[in-house]
C-alpha cells in the first residue's frame, strides 16, 4: 500500500495546476509533513492514554510503597516505607476474609451468568418465532437498563415491607417472609447483589453464545439427527465445538467484570451490614477515599490487580497472542 | 429437529417464563413509576396496576437537584463522547491507512489500555485531579470518561475505516483531491454508521459510570445522576414511586440509544473471540 500511495501522491500536484513557486514550497512542506503526520494525528490519543491511564498505573505501584495519609498529602512529603503497607494489609485477617469472599462471589456470579446465558441461548434456538422475539426483546431491555436504575428497582422489589417479592412469597404460603429483611445478613445481601449482577450480565453472554450457535451449519444438525444422535449428542458434537471459544471468552470477560464490580455492591448497602458484603473494590474505596490512607489503599489495589491477573492469566496470554496477530 | 407437540409446548412455556423473569424488573419499574403513591405503600397485592398518575414524575423532576444532576451527567457524558470521537477518528485514520514506525506499538498500547482495571486506579487518579485542582469539577470526570472510552473507540473506528475500500479514496485523489480531502469527502461520510455505533457505546459507558463520579464529586450539586440515585433514600425517603420515576428518566436515554445499535453490539463483542 505504501508504494501505491506514493505514486498516487505525485499525481496529485500534476493534476492540479497551481503556480510553480507555490507548488515548490507546498511540496517541501508535504514532504516534511508526510513523516510526522501519523504521529501528529495519534498525539491526542497517546497523550490521553499515557497521562490518564499509564501514569496512574505507575503511580498506584509507587504509592503502594509510601506512607501517604492526609498529613503527608497536605505537607507534600514523600515517605518511603518499603513493604510496610503490604505487610500491614496481608497481616489483617479481614483482608483475607474479604479476598476469599470476593473470589467466591465472583466464581458464583460468573458460573450463574455463563450457565444461565448458555441455557437461554440453547433454548432460544428451539422456540417458535413470537416467543423467541419476546425473549430477545426482554433480554435487550435488561441489558440496556443502566446499572443504577436496575439497582434501585431491585431494592424496591426486595423491600422489607412493601416489596413485591415478600408479598408474593406470603401469598404462596411462606408466611415467614412477611416483613423479612433481605439486607440484614451478609449472606442474603450478597445473594441479592449476585442475582442483580447475573440479571444484568446474562443478556450479553446469551447473545454472544447464540450468535455462535447460529453460525454452526444447519446441515451438521441434520446429519447428526439422521445418524440417530440424541439431543445431548448433537449438543456435544455440533453445538459445543461451535460455541466453545465464545463460552470461554464470555467466562473470561465475566470474571474481569464481576471481580471489579463496585457500583451495585456499594449502592445496595455500602458493604454492610457490618462489612459482611464488603468486596475488594469496596475495601479499596473505604481505605482510600473514606479513610484517606492512600498508601495502604494502593497496596490493596495492587494486590487486587494481582489476584485478577492470577484468575485470568491463561486466557490473557492467549488473548494477547491472538490480538498481536490482529495488530500486524 | 422433529419435536413432539408436547416437547414444543414445554420449550415455549420455558421461553415465556424466561421472558417474564427478564422483563419483570423493567415492568415493575415502569408500573411503579406510574402508580399513585397511595397504591405503592399498601399491603395489597397489586401485580397489575389499576390506576395511573404522572405525579411521581412531577415530584422526581421537582426534587432539589434533579435537573442539576441530569445536566451534570449530560455534560460529562456528551463531552467525553465528543472528545473520544475526535481523538478516535484522528487516530483511526493513520492506523488503518498509513504505514509508519511505531504503529504496532501503538496498537498494543490501545489493547492494553482497553484492559486497564480502572476500578483499581482511582487512588492515583484522585490524587492527580487534586494536584490539578480539578476535584469537584466536571472536567475531571469528563477527562476520565474520555480516557475510559478512548481505547475501544480507537479500536472500533480503525475497524470501520479498514472496512471502507481504499479504491474510493484513490478515485477521489485521481480526481484531484488531496490525501486529506479524500478522507474528509469520501471516508468521513461513509464512516457515519460507525461513528454512531461507537458513540453510543461510549455514551452508555460514561452514562453508567459510578465509581469515579462518587470519588471525584464530593459536593452534592456536582454529582451525576447515578450517584444521586444511589442516595435515593435520603432524598426520597420511602417515596418509591418518585424513585422509580427518577430511575425511568435516568434509564430512558440509554434504552433509546441502545435499541438503535443493539445488533452491532453482539458482532462487535464477539469479534475478539479466540478460535480453538
Amino acid at each position: 500500500m505504501a508504494t501505491l500511495h506514493k505514486t498516487i501522491h505525485t499525481k496529485v500536484p500534476a493534476g492540479a495546476t497551481p503556480p510553480a513557486p507555490a507548488r515548490a514550497s507546498r511540496k517541501r512542506r508535504v514532504g516534511l509533513g508526510e513523516k510526522s503526520i501519523p504521529y501528529l494525528l495519534l498525539a491526542p490519543a497517546v497523550i490521553v492514554m499515557l497521562v490518564l491511564l499509564g501514569w496512574p498505573a505507575l503511580q498506584v505501584i509507587g504509592i503502594s510503597f509510601r506512607k501517604l495519609d492526609l498529613g503527608e498529602l497536605v505537607r507534600g512529603e514523600v515517605v518511603w516505607v518499603g513493604l510496610d503497607n503490604y505487610t500491614a494489609v496481608l497481616a489483617d485477617p479481614e483482608f483475607w476474609t474479604i479476598t476469599m469472599r470476593t473470589v467466591l462471589f465472583t466464581a458464583a456470579v460468573v458460573a450463574g451468568t455463563v450457565l444461565a446465558g448458555l441455557m437461554v441461548a440453547l433454548l432460544m434456538r428451539h422456540l417458535s418465532g413470537a416467543v423467541r422475539v419476546a425473549v430477545q426483546v426482554t433480554l435487550v431491555l435488561a441489558w440496556a437498563t443502566p446499572i443504577l436504575a436496575t439497582t434501585t428497582v431491585f431494592q424496591w422489589i426486595f423491600d422489607q415491607q412493601y416489596g413485591i417479592l415478600n408479598k408474593t412469597l406470603v401469598k404462596l404460603g411462606f408466611d415467614s417472609f412477611a416483613g423479612f429483611s433481605w439486607f440484614s445478613s451478609g449472606a442474603s445481601t450478597m445473594t441479592v447483589i449476585g442475582l442483580l449482577i447475573v440479571w444484568q450480565a446474562v443478556p450479553f453472554v446469551c447473545f454472544t453464545i447464540y450468535a455462535g450457535l447460529l453460525a454452526a451449519p444447519k446441515e451438521l444438525y441434520e446429519a447428526a439427527s439422521m445418524d440417530g444422535a440424541s439431543s445431548w449428542q448433537s449438543f456435544t458434537t455440533v453445538s459445543w465445538p461451535a460455541i466453545r471459544p465464545l463460552v470461554t471468552l464470555a467466562t473470561f470477560l465475566s470474571v474481569i467484570w464481576d471481580f471489579k464490580v463496585f457500583a451495585q455492591v456499594w449502592a445496595i448497602r455500602q458493604g454492610g451490614p457490618d462489612g459482611e458484603s464488603t468486596t475488594m473494590p469496596v475495601l479499596l474505596y473505604l481505605r482510600g477515599i473514606a479513610g484517606r490512607h492512600f498508601g495502604v489503599a494502593s497496596a490493596v489495589a495492587v494486590l487486587m490487580i494481582l489476584v485478577l491477573l492470577v484468575l485470568t492469566a491463561r486466557y490473557l496470554q492467549l488473548l494477547l497472542r491472538s490480538r498481536e496477530a490482529d495488530v500486524s | 429437529m422433529n419435536k413432539t407437540r408436547g416437547q414444543r409446548i414445554a420449550l415455549n412455556t420455558t421461553g415465556v417464563v424466561v421472558a417474564v423473569l427478564f422483563a419483570f424488573p423493567t415492568y415493575w419499574m415502569l408500573t411503579s413509576a406510574f402508580k399513585p403513591s397511595s397504591d405503592l405503600l399498601t399491603p395489597d397485592y397489586d401485580l397489575i396496576p389499576l390506576s395511573f398518575t404522572l405525579d411521581n414524575f412531577a415530584s422526581a423532576w421537582a426534587k432539589p437537584g434533579f435537573l442539576t444532576h441530569l445536566s451534570n451527567s449530560l455534560i460529562v457524558t456528551v463531552g467525553a463522547v465528543l472528545c473520544s470521537l475526535v481523538a478516535g477518528v484522528l487516530a483511526a485514520f493513520p492506523l488503518a491507512r498509513l504505514r509508519f514506525r511505531g504503529r504496532k506499538g501503538f496498537l498494543l498500547l490501545v489493547l492494553i489500555a482497553q484492559m486497564a482495571p480502572m476500578e483499581a486506579l482511582f487512588i492515583p487518579m484522585f490524587l492527580l485531579m487534586q494536584d490539578a485542582g480539578l476535584l469537584n469539577k466536571l472536567p475531571s470526570l469528563l477527562l476520565v470518561y474520555f480516557a475510559i472510552t478512548l481505547p475501544f473507540t480507537v479500536w472500533t473506528l480503525r475497524g470501520f475505516v479498514q472496512g471502507i475500500p481504499f479504491e474510493l479514496e484513490e478515485a477521489a485523489m485521481v480526481d484531484g483531491c488531496s490525501r486529506f480531502g479524500a478522507f474528509r469527502r469520501v471516508v468521513l461520510p461513509l464512516l457515519g454508521p460507525g461513528l454512531v455505533a461507537t458513540s453510543v457505546f461510549a455514551f452508555i459507558t460514561a452514562w453508567n459510570e459510578f465509581l469515579y463520579a462518587l470519588v471525584f464529586m464530593r459536593d452534592k450539586d456536582k454529582q451525576t445522576l447515578p450517584v444521586w440515585l444511589s442516595t435515593f433514600k435520603t432524598v426520597f425517603g420511602t417515596d418509591w414511586g418518585g424513585i422509580m420515576a427518577a430511575s425511568v428518566m435516568y434509564a430512558l436515554p440509554a434504552l433509546v440509544f441502545f435499541l438503535l445499535v443493539q445488533r452491532k453490539l453482539v458482532s462487535g463483542a464477539t469479534a475478539g473471540a479466540l478460535k480453538g
